[in-house]
């Protein structure tokens, strides 16, 4: 008899008990505050380096420095967070809420508000030892180092003040200062 | 000998969750042959390594599969960590170790469900996707995706499960265990599911060896082989034994992987025990350079990752061999002698995962 009625217990449990579903949407759906939605940017801390448009796999973030905006895409965007891990300034972040269905693709953009005056770095020629590790590091290319003429250049139509030279340099003889 | 026609199965098939073509050669409603042809979902995800750097290639990895899919981006990240010398630490090994059991659990019992589904008990299969929920809910919680997590990373992990998750964890599957003890009796000792199951698709263990079988559909034929005994993540610190049966038939697969459920909880329980302090991931520097084969225990069985390094921060070469592509021809002696009103509960009893053979 046993092997007949097996399920019985539980066919009782269910007739007897609420349902496991919720009533949505009248009763709206609760994320966790891991849960990964979609993406969050604060423009006004964004120094439109392009960092998070080169490394997002699905190549959804386009940046435009010289309109000064950030744009993304929300269809293309797969919410793996790898942007949020790379941004220097942290100014990127991924919230509950996903993104609501539409008849065809589209773009967010964020225009950033213009700066009074911009950082850029400066390195201490004389605690300096030219490793070339901040050349290395910067996205842009931005910072020429010459090892045997002691030279420490940078280009300020290509540096983004990303401040990434700033936080690698292992003498922390970079700063970074307002152009003058 | 009677009148031999051949019957196509799939690719659109009712139980089939994924494409895939059989062409059943029959003989009086018994399978003679069964001639595969795949090829429906290929993506060419191992060809991305040309345009992804390594890093970012994880991201594509784990999306060869929405059910182990963590998996898939934790086998990549340790091949990649072994080219590069990178030692991930001891609680990052913990985290992707629990997270991966939480995987099988989840894995199995959507296999379970399917299962239900084929041979016909509805409500059964309900039961079975409703307990999955609860592990969705908690992978939503601990790593804010329910089926793509995007947790890992090349050196550890990215996010952290606090004391209070892990408590949260204990509770559910406590709870779970409770159900699944109720559910386990109908699938054991039930009459309809025993006739549906039992001798139903036998391979035996010399079968097994021999056509390279993997996972719960090898150990279900007695052989007992896990990659989890070849000691990653945190698996060297866990006691547990692979189950195995010596059965071999459709209701030895279904056993093996119950008992597998009940095994992950045990070792997800044995790990918040002994869970260590410290950081999560490793600092990464530098380009990998060489070439490593990383094994790893997927819930459908071994599954192979080949990765080959240049020193650049664009891989070689990426492969990937799954468990499933190792089950076919396993799949396929079963089939042979079957009746055709079988077939559909013997293509599932391998756990097939089409989008992963593929790639």
């Amino acid at each position: 008899m046993a092997k007949l009625m097996s399920f019985k217990n539980t066919v009782l449990k269910n007739l007897f008990s609420k349902p496991v579903t919720k009533n949505y949407p009248a009763e709206p759906a609760v994320y966790p505050k891991r849960s990964r939605g979609h993406i969050e940017i604060n423009i006004e801390d964004c120094i439109l380096c392009g960092i998070c448009s080169m490394n997002c796999p699905s190549r959804a973030i386009t940046v435009d420095r010289k309109a000064g905006t950030w744009t993304i895409n929300r269809f293309d965007c797969v919410q793996c967070g790898y942007c949020t891990e790379k941004c220097p300034k942290k100014c990127l972040s991924i919230v509950p809420g996903y993104q609501e269905p539409m008849s065809m693709k589209a773009s967010a953009t964020y225009e950033k508000p213009v700066e009074e005056k911009k950082k850029f770095p400066q390195a201490d020629t004389e605690v300096c030892v030219f490793c070339t590790l901040c050349a290395k590091k910067c996205p842009q290319g931005a910072i020429t180092v010459d090892r045997a003429e002691k030279k420490w250049e940078l280009n300020k139509d290509a540096c983004v003040s990303c401040g990434l030279c700033e936080s690698n340099c292992p003498k922390k003889c970079i700063s970074m200062k307002e152009e003058n | 000998m009677g009148k031999q026609s051949i019957i196509p199965f799939g690719p659109q098939h009712p139980v089939l969750p994924e494409p895939i073509h059989l062409d059943l050669v029959i003989e009086d409603e018994k399978i003679v042959e069964a001639i595969p042809s795949i090829g429906f979902v290929h993506r060419g995800l191992e060809g991305l390594v040309k345009k992804k750097d390594f890093n970012e290639m994880t991201y594509v990895v784990e999306r060869t599969c929405g059910i182990c899919s963590f998996m898939h981006g934790m086998g990549y990240c340790e091949a990649v960590e072994n080219v590069m010398n990178v030692e991930v630490p001891d609680r990052g090994k913990y985290l992707r170790t629990i997270w991966a059991e939480m995987s099988r659990i989840h894995s199995h019992l959507l296999w379970l469900g399917l299962l239900a589904d084929a041979f016909g008990f509805e409500s059964l299969f309900y039961q079975c996707w409703r307990m999955r929920e609860k592990v969705l809910d908690l992978f939503e919680l601990t790593t804010g995706g329910r089926c793509i997590f995007s947790v890992n990373k090349i050196g550890g992990v990215l996010k952290d499960i606090d004391a209070e998750m892990l408590q949260t964890m204990l509770s559910v599957f406590e709870e779970m265990e409770t159900e699944l003890k109720t559910i386990r009796k109908t699938f054991l000792f039930d009459y309809t599911v025993e006739s549906r199951l039992k001798g139903v698709g036998v391979l035996t263990k010399e079968q097994a060896h021999n056509l390279g079988a993997a996972g719960p559909f090898a150990r279900a034929s007695g052989v007992k082989i896990d990659m989890r005994t070849r000691g990653y993540g945190a698996y060297p610190d866990l006691d547990f034994e692979p189950i195995t049966s010596e059965i071999g038939d459709s209701f030895a697969r279904c056993d093996v992987r119950i008992n597998e459920i009940f095994q992950a909880i045990d070792l997800i329980r044995q790990m918040i025990g002994k869970m260590p302090s410290g950081e999560i991931s490793a600092v990464v520097k530098g380009n990998p350079n060489g070439e490593y084969f990383m094994r790893v225990e997927q819930p459908r069985g071994e599954a192979i990752y080949y990765v080959k390094a240049n020193g650049s921060k664009f891989l070689d070469r990426m492969r990937v061999r799954t468990p499933t592509f190792a089950n076919l021809p396993g799949m396929l002696e079963t089939l042979k002698g079957a009746d055709l009103a079988d077939v559909p509960l013997l293509i599932l009893t391998i756990d097939p995962c089409i989008s992963c053979t593929e790639r």
